[in-house]
């Protein structure tokens, strides 16, 4: 491996002659290689639930009078529960995930939200990707702050990937962005023409004139050598483990590869879309919630039990659905939600907090307990290893789950 | 097409570069002003007869509402897209594009949203002071910010925060109590939906005496827009984004600010008299502010078709390039607006806007996906793949810009397509692609989407 690497910068040296900032970034990514190998560095995969999932019919109050009250045919019956405390049980669509929440390898936080909830998808999604109040306006993203915070000397785009064709907010960062692709092949097709290769090497750019152009030079020749170096890595990685035929899977098994091929990137980010069902809820979140649970076992497989203890996955929603019912076979937009954490180096498993209170609502809406800031804090300070303070604009307190 | 120096770095930031329709030979800027300010509400969307049974209505009935209203606001979106790049009005629209920038809102009612854009337009280059007192009771910006919901009882803060925080003070500018204050005597500020249009709510406006920046009475809400600006600040704050956004995104210079937001609050907010200062000074074009801005998504769609006088094929594909560049119009992403400047470049974003000019004038095929926002009701995914292509008269720009030798003609169309000019190893290499002999049909073609692919062309 070690040597293939050296190869792979002795080529590109000497394929891009003398020019841009290739060197720059060749340079770190050395001195990043002679250290350990494999990397023992963190990872975290953050996959979003687009839509708000319902949270009540994926962890179901099976036992609770008041959940069957107010959603007379929603309600799932205790006997299609998969049952995992005298309270509590998953949804049957999430056999993929029984085996790891019974072997310790997964945490439930209840009623995770934020104070002043929006009901708005936009808003509500925008609040969880910058990590801002609910009356503040950002237009950079946690996870892109932490790149500002942890990187400013970085001169590769991957150290956080969004598999997708653009980018979110939340990988964006105030000098620092993430990197959008659906998968290795498509980005190097897309940055290796010829007329970008062209521009790309021909134009000598001066480190330090710090012109928008300049800019725009140095964000294309990153995309380049970066995209250069994740096909070369992950092209000798092919999984062996069979994933489900769907897109969800197919970007998570892209996911599982760039981590076997150690390219020293901290944080993937996914979404999985559809959960905003008014209507005709029951057969959507059941095809949904099977794509998620059954795509999730699929990966923590391919990755191991030994490689998932530096891999955490984190599962969101930008918020939960209103507790009663519709007249059409759905639920409305809500407010708080659960979070699922996935990992094999979980502190504290099962469930962490309390269920939600279905007799304490605010306008028939969950009132949350957790701030989702508490739990972004903890795997910036435990996980990333970086202050979360100042990326989160304030302190949240820190949990004890890694 | 003979363009000077300056006049080119005008038409950049005032409009959406030079165009191919108007030749300025000797451009004026005051005559130019005047003749792309031309008022043309848009009218597309027709009113919808509400009845009062239809807002009691079922669930489904609603849906098929929000289905209707949602066809509508891509037709409105197209209209405006199409409107934006025409010269008799261009000037006027980017100034509606700045404020809807600025008040951002998202309008769920077609009708509505038709609406508060006709009153930016109308007010675009007029004075901020109309503009605010109009917009402050449009009825699509009384929804999005809950002011309906803003009664005696219980108030609702969200329009009086915005309203002080992002559309006049700037935040650092006010108390958390001039907020509450505010937010009591804009109470009763209301719409009817049946109509859609405003009205004072009496009845639950709080009357009472409220303390705002100091000062103490029975203030309505006419009041708090007029204290507001009879604040400085507000004027500062004002010429700050209209700097930001004509000027520059990186450099502010306090000095020239500070005697511009002097004149604009002494001119009684008069906007077109601040746009004039600002085009007509030495320092706008000073050279470290030419080429050094760059486009938003909308500036580099509308450049693009605009500056081929190009027409998409398919109706719906400019919503779709919207979204995959990650900026539709008349769907902002919040009441902040969108991102500016290199907040809109991270490496697949630039990958893609560089490809842009490949995919709508070669037709070259894309698989780029724009995101799925979550909403169920929001489904723009018409215009797959290679179906974004325009349609563009390659003759008439042969005409225009055919030279009598082929580097002169690709210097005419570099100094018409670029803010400044391409470095040498690019003008090579974009010989290479174009050919020598431009007797090649394609060549005219090569060279607009070679000058279009390269990074100097997602600057203004």
């Amino acid at each position: 491996m070690k040597t293939s690497r050296r190869k792979f910068i002795k080529q590109t040296i000497l394929g891009t002659s003398g020019t841009l900032l290739v060197p720059h970034f060749l340079k770190a990514l050395e001195s990043q290689s002679s250290g350990l190998f494999p990397s023992a560095e963190k990872i975290l995969v953050v996959i979003q639930l687009s839509g708000g999932n319902d949270g009540l019919n994926t962890i179901i109050p099976y036992q609770n009078d008041l959940y069957y009250q107010l959603r007379p045919q929603l309600g799932i019956r205790p006997d299609k529960v998969l049952k995992i405390s005298n309270e509590l049980g998953f949804h049957s669509a999430l056999t993929g995930l029984r085996e790891l929440f019974d072997d310790g390898s997964m945490a439930i936080l209840n009623n995770v939200g934020y104070p002043n909830p929006d009901r708005s998808h936009f808003r509500s999604m925008d609040i969880w990707h910058s990590a801002s109040d609910a009356n503040t306006y950002k237009t950079t993203g946690w996870i892109g702050r932490y790149l500002d915070s942890s990187c400013s000397s970085c001169h590769s785009a991957h150290r956080a990937i969004e598999v997708d064709d653009t980018l979110s907010m939340a990988l964006k960062g105030n000098s620092i962005k993430g990197l959008a692709m659906k998968n290795p092949q498509k980005l190097y097709q897309a940055t290796h023409n010829n007329f970008f290769e062209a521009i790309s090497n021909q134009n000598v750019v001066h480190p330090g004139t710090e012109s928008t152009l300049h800019y725009l030079y140095k964000t294309m020749a990153e995309a380049v050598s970066s995209a250069e170096f994740i096909y070369e890595k992950s092209r000798v990685q092919q999984s062996k483990v069979e994933y489900p035929q769907n897109e969800f899977s197919k970007r998570l098994k892209t996911v599982a590869e760039l981590i076997h091929a150690n390219i020293n990137t901290r944080v993937y980010y996914l979404s999985l879309s559809g959960f905003d069902t008014h209507t005709n809820q029951e057969a959507q979140q059941q095809r949904l919630l099977h794509t998620y649970a059954d795509g999730i076992r699929a990966f923590v497989k391919d990755i191991g039990d030994t490689r998932m203890e530096d891999v955490v996955i984190m599962t969101f929603s930008e918020f939960g659905r209103r507790v009663a019912e519709n007249g059409s076979g759905g639920t409305d937009h809500g407010t708080a939600n659960n979070v699922f954490l996935i990992s094999k180096s979980l502190k504290k498993k099962g469930f962490l907090n309390d269920m939600p209170d279905l007799s304490r609502l605010d306008q028939g809406d969950l009132i949350h307990q957790l701030d989702f800031r508490s739990i972004y804090a903890t795997l910036l300070n435990k996980w990333l290893e970086v202050p979360s303070e100042k990326i989160l604009n304030g302190p949240f307190p820190v949990l004890d789950f890694i | 097409m003979v363009l000077k120096k300056n006049d080119k770095h005008f038409l950049q930031r005032a409009a959406f570069g030079p165009l191919i329709s108007a030749n300025p030979v000797d451009l004026n800027i005051s005559n130019w002003m005047k003749e792309s300010a031309e008022n043309r509400p848009i009218r597309v969307v027709e009113k919808p007869q509400i009845t009062p049974e239809m807002l009691k209505a079922s669930k489904e009935n609603a849906k098929q509402i929000i289905v209707k209203s949602r066809d509508q606001l891509i037709k409105l979106n197209v209209s405006w897209i199409n409107q934006i790049g025409e010269p008799a009005a261009a000037l006027r629209e980017k100034m509606t594009l700045f404020w809807h920038d600025h008040f951002a809102c998202r309008v769920r009612s077609a009708w509505l949203a038709q609406q508060q854009n006709n009153t930016l337009r109308l007010h675009a280059m007029g004075s901020f002071r109309d503009l605010l007192f109009a917009i402050s009771k449009n009825p699509g910006m009384l929804q999005f910010l809950n002011n309906q919901q803003n009664k005696k009882d219980s108030p609702n803060e969200n329009f009086a925060r915005e309203l002080l925080e992002l559309f006049t003070l700037g935040r650092g500018n006010y108390t958390e109590d001039d907020i509450k204050n505010s937010a009591r005597a804009l109470t009763g500020w209301a719409f009817n939906p049946l109509s859609g249009e405003y009205i004072f709510r009496e009845k639950v406006h709080d009357y009472g005496i409220k303390t705002f920046k100091g000062k103490t009475g029975r203030f309505s809400g006419e009041d708090i827009l007029q204290m507001v600006l009879e604040d400085k600040q507000t004027a500062r704050f004002i010429t700050e984004k209209i700097w930001d956004f004509f000027v520059s995104n990186e450099i502010r210079d306090a000095d020239i600010i500070t005697t511009l937001a002097e004149t604009f609050f002494q001119s009684g907010y008069q906007l077109e008299s601040l746009l004039g200062e600002i085009f007509t000074s030495t320092w706008f074009y000073d050279p470290r502010y030419v080429g050094n801005r760059i486009k938003s998504p909308v500036e580099l769609l509308v450049g693009i078709t605009s500056q081929t006088g190009g027409e998409f094929q398919n109706p719906q594909a400019p919503v779709f390039i919207q979204r995959a560049l990650s900026q539709v119009l008349l769907l902002p992403p919040n009441v902040g607006g969108w991102p500016s400047g290199t907040g809109w470049i991270d490496s697949s974003s630039l990958m893609f806007r560089m490809s842009l000019p490949s995919v709508l004038l070669k037709k070259m095929e894309t698989d780029i996906e724009p995101k799925d926002d979550g909403d169920a009701n929001n489904e723009t995914n018409v215009a797959g793949a290679g179906r974004l292509g325009l349609t563009v008269n390659w003759k008439r720009l042969a005409n225009i810009f055919t030279r009598s030798t082929a580097e002169e003609s690709l210097d005419v169309i570099e100094h018409f397509l670029l803010a400044k000019p391409a470095t040498t190893a690019n003008k090579n290499i974009i010989r290479g692609q174009t050919g020598k002999s431009q007797n090649d049909p394609e060549f005219i073609q090569r060279a607009f989407i070679g000058y279009m692919s390269l990074p100097e062309y997602q600057l203004s």
